[in-house]
């Protein structure tokens, strides 16, 4: 049993360049901004392929530049979890998605890394030692991990790892709860809402995040309303709370920079889950 | 004019009644999305498609309805139509439901397996009896000790800070005859209580432990089943008898195919998360063939005792217990 529903999409508002290579910096800015602006997802969906084999062919030729791996596990991780529905095909780009993140952050924070396959207590030790300049490193590699996760949901083994990767999202906020426009707070709602109070779980922790998610991006960031409405108030039953939210979502102007190709698909997401028999 | 239509519309009244569509309102603690709701969502899909959509069911995930005793409550006073129960919790409407979770009697699948083989159909009889169809029983596992200090023999019990559920007589007895105080708690507040430090010992299956994040708080597991957890959907057979027998027997015919799938899959299910709980570190200890069979004796001593006192059925224990040494002398496992 995967006790957690999808991470989909979560990924797409990070979807902002690193790259530190002068000769690429101003192409893969223009190139993420146009995506991340872009009013039809189809476009996105063929055309992102290509920016992906261009990462790729730079990060080769440059495969200790920390910048374009960031770059990379960002690209991947959104390509696959917003973009692609074939269950192997999320699999194997989450690998690579993880694998650039891992690569970026790891040479930095050695002592660390080398904690992941450990028990959880000594996992979040060595965390509560890294350096608090790692913090987009930490939150790439968080954030590659929990789409890594989902997309590998079958498996117990990456079930087993969603706390390590919760807790350095967790990292993240104790020292920017804003970061990333509330994005880190929208995935620990999306994680804090997978147990039932009845087996103690602590969805109103949860909610709080889905909260903090909506007000960092004032309102903008339509998918957290989505996510929102999907993990807690499905979770707890709350149809008032579910409609309301996805209302908001159809009514709203997806138009906003940076968030619009998540918009646009947040109201696609919305519709459909208005539209479910699930009450 | 009128009077014609009247008569053809009292006509068609009687000789072609609009089958009503009934709803089954059914709860579970699992939450929507787990592949255990995936499943009984493609049920529900598969019963409405065949019955044209006289017969629809709906669920209510996610422990919303709350426990097994609020659940069953609420089916009581036709709230509900039915539930997913657990074998423990089954028992406040068949006390023999629970022989399986019994402490200390399997030591193994194999053994599990051909008790089942014959007892599924009494324990499903029994629940019958008492107004609830089965539509087959799902395996939940085996629950194991998870601790923070390894645990061999009966000693290193002693000052563990021991979980059990509850309201569950029976564990507490056991290990009140051992000399060891557990902790009761309702499920709601285990997690809590690791984190605190109120609780440092746990009784759970791997997906268990897993799907809960208790695998997060504890660092040995002792590979000694101490029970074996399952689940079952059971439906009222008042709100059963309602429908008309082709669409009953479809109902019971792919609820039973759903729960022989689930009963498969949470077996490799398990075998893997006991498999990731090891990936994570945690260290498995290993009691001496001794110390299991003296924990089997202590047990059997304690439940000949309560199945005095009518807490469960003697002879299906001994009957259980027969099937398991029958098993146990032809197999090569210990």
């Amino acid at each position: 049993m995967s006790l957690f529903v999808r991470l989909l999409t979560l990924l797409l508002g990070a979807w902002l360049t690193g790259c530190v290579s002068l000769a690429t910096d101003r192409l893969a800015n223009n190139l993420s901004q146009a995506m991340l602006n872009q009013t039809d997802p189809e476009i996105v969906r063929s055309g992102a392929p290509a920016y992906l084999l261009l990462l790729d062919s730079l990060i080769a030729q440059n495969p200790d530049d920390q910048g374009l791996l960031y770059a990379g596990a960002r690209l991947y991780g959104a390509y696959a979890g917003g973009l692609v529905n074939d269950p192997q095909r999320q699999q194997r780009l989450t690998d690579k998605a993880l694998e650039y993140a891992r690569r970026g952050l790891c040479p930095e924070t050695p002592g660390f890394c080398r904690t992941m396959g450990e028990p959880f207590e000594t996992f979040a030790l060595a965390l509560a030692e890294v350096d608090e300049g790692e913090i987009e490193g930490v939150y790439l590699y968080a954030t590659s991990w929990a789409g890594w996760i989902q997309a590998h949901s079958e498996a117990w083994s990456a079930v087993a790892d969603l706390p390590k990767a919760e807790a350095m999202l967790q990292w993240v906020t104790a020292r920017d709860p804003a970061y990333d426009n509330g994005r880190a707070q929208l995935y620990l709602g999306v994680i804090g809402s997978q147990v039932p109070p009845t087996l103690g779980g602590k969805p109103e922790v949860g909610r709080q995040h889905f909260e903090a998610a909506i007000a960092f991006s004032h309102g903008r960031d339509l998918m957290a309303k989505v996510e929102y409405a999907r993990h807690y108030a499905r979770l707890v039953f709350d149809q008032p709370l579910h409609d309301r939210l996805l209302n908001e979502v159809l009514e709203a102007d997806p138009v906003a920079n940076g968030l619009t190709l998540s918009n646009i698909m947040a109201q696609q997401q919305a519709k459909k889950l208005l539209q479910d028999d699930y009450f | 004019m009128l009077a014609r239509f009247a008569a053809l519309l009292l006509f068609y009244l009687i000789v072609l009644p609009l089958p009503a569509a009934t709803t089954l309102k059914i709860a579970t603690i699992a939450p929507d999305g787990t592949s255990w709701m995936k499943q009984m969502r493609a049920a529900a899909k598969q019963i409405e498609q065949g019955t044209e959509g006289r017969v629809k069911l709906r669920f209510y995930p996610g422990g919303v309805m709350g426990n097994d005793n609020s659940v069953l409550r609420k089916i009581r006073v036709g709230q509900l139509h039915g539930g997913a129960i657990t074998g423990g919790g089954l028992s406040a409407i068949y006390a023999d439901a629970q022989i399986y979770t019994l402490p200390f009697q399997f030591r193994n699948l194999q053994e599990v397996d051909a008790v089942r083989r014959v007892m599924d159909p009494e324990i499903i009889e029994g629940l019958h009896k008492a107004g609830y169809v089965s539509f087959g029983l799902s395996e939940g596992g085996f629950a194991y000790l998870l601790s923070n200090a390894p645990v061999k023999t009966t000693d290193d019990m002693r000052g563990l800070k021991i979980w059990i559920p509850e309201g569950d007589e029976i564990n507490a007895r056991m290990f009140e005859a051992l000399g060891i105080s557990p902790i009761p708690l309702p499920m709601t507040d285990v997690m809590t209580g690791l984190q605190t430090g109120l609780i440092d010992t746990i009784a759970s299956s791997p997906i268990g432990a897993i799907a809960l994040q208790w695998h997060t708080r504890v660092k040995y597991l002792t590979q000694v089943p101490l029970a074996y957890l399952y689940a079952t959907l059971v439906i009222t057979e008042k709100a059963l008898a309602k429908l008309d027998q082709a669409d009953r027997e479809l109902v019971t015919r792919v609820l039973q195919e759903t729960f022989s799938g689930l009963d498969a899959q949470n077996r490799q299910d398990n075998r893997q998360a006991l498999e990731a709980l090891q990936g994570q570190g945690i260290d498995f200890v290993e009691p001496s063939m001794t110390q299991r069979q003296e924990w089997e004796k202590h047990a059997n001593t304690m439940l000949q005792s309560l199945s005095s006192q009518g807490l469960f059925d003697a002879a299906m224990l001994k009957q259980m217990q027969q099937l398991i040494q029958s098993a146990r002398s032809t197999s090569s496992h210990p």
